[in-house]
């Protein structure tokens, strides 16, 4: 099925991000200068404000940080209810929004803050592959 | 560097709001976001006895200029500052320094919004692009406005600090037995809402589900509104018919933009801007008599207690759990009934000047917004504003004249 959701428009310093997703890896900045990842990708370092930034492919691989479960949507979420919103916190460093996967969102009470949580890349279209993330493993 | 020689430097004078607030379409043709502002800005200018012609400040979020140019005014001083529901807070701030500076020496502070007559007006979703990476980076991800957030940090505060959505929810009902002292509250009473008049916690833990685990009455409401407040210096606020209420602290700071930002779910830049209106007025919570919190949702206001100092982090609920913020309690909260009782209009900041001005002017029981019981025994006011995705915050101390 062709997928109907919000697809984000690219900025112009996101590409690398974006060329990663087609090829299924999370690809993520980090300054050269203090060595910190960051995410969202920022034109200067928010740690140190060296403007050496380079590309890494991370892990893929993170902690569920907090979530909801989401009743009330428009457009073509509005199908999807209830589903279950999250923030994720990646192995390098810095924080992941993503639809959490692998859940029972009418079951909220057992998905657990600290789980392992890995990447996976949904097509949106021919350029946009989106980073979703999974649950795994227990706390 | 604490700035003690702003504290007192200037008074609010006046503070009112527009004629229909609420639902005005109820009761007759809708009201625009101008309409609202230009009726408080002349209400409060009949209040105080402060020709508009004289006002040489003016402060608001996004419309200052035509705001001036409606009003024919020549401004010395123009402030548009924008950040969400803090915006007022933040403007009363700014107006302190202004006026401390001797650039001007009467400011307006104005704030229009038809939140309920307009509503749905405004995009959803989608987007994002080179002018804001960070919703580049979370628009795909189903989320809807305010609540849609707002749920992930009470998820992290539950966890965090073994606190329950039960709990929270305590806050909308001391909240609403506030709304029942105030007539202009929408959920005042049956009469003016088909929900409105007391809940219980049950109530509140059986509404609909918006964004689990927020209900809808962990929810503010949405409505329109309309206020105005004017700040003088302390010659002419000590010359005018009206009660000056001082400003003894100001604040102000911000944590992030886009939540994803947020460092901690369970803390805001509330205890920044905080510190430093304790810092400028001398005082800390320990001396705090009344609150004027920001209430979007249960977990703001909470949380907010905690940033402030009025209760230890994770227990901010417990002001309202144990019956301190309730009429009759030794710390009231949101006297007005709130964003959660009385109105909220998608940027609540002057709905919580207007009730503290009240407060501390000793006219909460006056005119059209108090009945007898609503007016407290305080004689400073805590205020604290909080915009975006619990991303910005602004900060007032608030005395009485006869402190």
């Amino acid at each position: 099925m062709a997928y109907d959701k919000p697809i984000p428009r690219k900025g112009q310093h996101t590409k690398p991000f974006w060329d990663g997703a087609k090829e299924g890896k999370l690809v993520i900045p980090r300054c050269k200068e203090c060595n910190r990842v960051h995410w969202y990708p920022r034109l200067i370092c928010p740690y140190c404000h060296s403007m050496d930034l380079e590309w890494i492919e991370a892990s893929g691989e993170g902690w569920l940080y907090t979530f909801a479960v989401q009743h009330r949507a428009f457009g073509p979420w509005a199908a999807e209810v209830p589903y279950v919103t999250a923030f994720i916190d990646l192995k390098e460093g810095d924080r992941m929004m993503t639809v959490l996967r692998g859940v029972d969102a009418n079951k909220p009470e057992d998905i657990k803050i600290g789980s392992l949580v890995k990447v996976e890349f949904e097509k949106a279209d021919e350029d946009t592959y989106i980073p979703f993330w999974r649950v795994v493993g227990d706390v | 560097m604490a700035r003690a020689d702003l504290s007192y430097a200037a008074a609010i004078v006046g503070a009112c709001e527009s004629n229909e607030i609420g639902y005005p379409e109820e009761r007759g043709p809708k009201v625009t976001s101008l309409q609202h502002h230009i009726e408080a800005i002349k209400n409060v200018s009949d209040y105080t006895g402060i020709p508009i012609s004289d006002i040489e400040g003016v402060f608001s979020a996004g419309w200052s200029s035509e705001l001036c140019e409606h009003l024919g005014l020549r401004p010395k001083y123009i402030d548009t500052t924008a950040v969400g529901g803090c915006s007022f807070q933040i403007h009363c701030h700014h107006a302190l320094a202004a006026i401390y500076a001797g650039i001007i020496d009467i400011a307006v502070v104005s704030h229009g919004e038809a939140g309920w007559s307009y509503r749905g007006q405004t995009g959803r979703g989608g987007g994002g692009g080179e002018v804001s990476p960070g919703y580049e980076a979370t628009a795909a991800y189903g989320t809807f406005g305010a609540p849609s957030q707002y749920s992930h940090a009470m998820v992290r505060h539950n966890h965090k600090y073994g606190t329950s959505p039960e709990d929270f929810a305590h806050i909308s009902v001391v909240t609403r037995e506030w709304a029942t002292l105030n007539p202009r509250a929408l959920m005042f009473s049956k009469d003016t809402n088909p929900f409105g008049g007391p809940i219980t916690v049950e109530d509140v833990m059986n509404a609909r589900v918006i964004s689990w685990p927020l209900t809808l009455f962990h929810c503010c409401l949405v409505t329109d509104h309309g206020g105005a407040v004017i700040l003088t210096n302390p010659d002419i606020a000590r010359s005018l018919k009206s009660n000056p209420v001082w400003i003894r602290g100001a604040g102000e700071s911000m944590g992030h933009s886009n939540m994803v930002e947020m460092a901690d779910f369970t803390a805001t830049s509330a205890q920044h801007s905080a510190r430093t209106a304790y810092a400028m007025a001398g005082l800390s919570a320990a001396d705090i008599e009344m609150a004027m919190i920001y209430d979007s949702f249960t977990i703001t206001a909470g949380m907010t207690a905690e940033m402030l100092g009025l209760a230890p982090r994770g227990k901010g609920y417990t002001l309202w759990k144990e019956g301190h913020a309730a009429p009759g309690g030794r710390l009231p909260i949101n006297t007005n009934g709130g964003g959660l009782s009385f109105n909220h209009s998608g940027m609540y900041g002057m709905q919580l000047l207007v009730e503290a001005y009240r407060q501390m002017s000793r006219t909460a029981e006056d005119g059209v917004n108090g009945i007898e019981g609503k007016q407290v025994d305080a004689s400073n006011c805590i205020v604290n504003g909080t915009g975006g995705t619990l991303s910005t915050t602004g900060t007032l101390i608030l005395e009485a004249d006869d402190a």
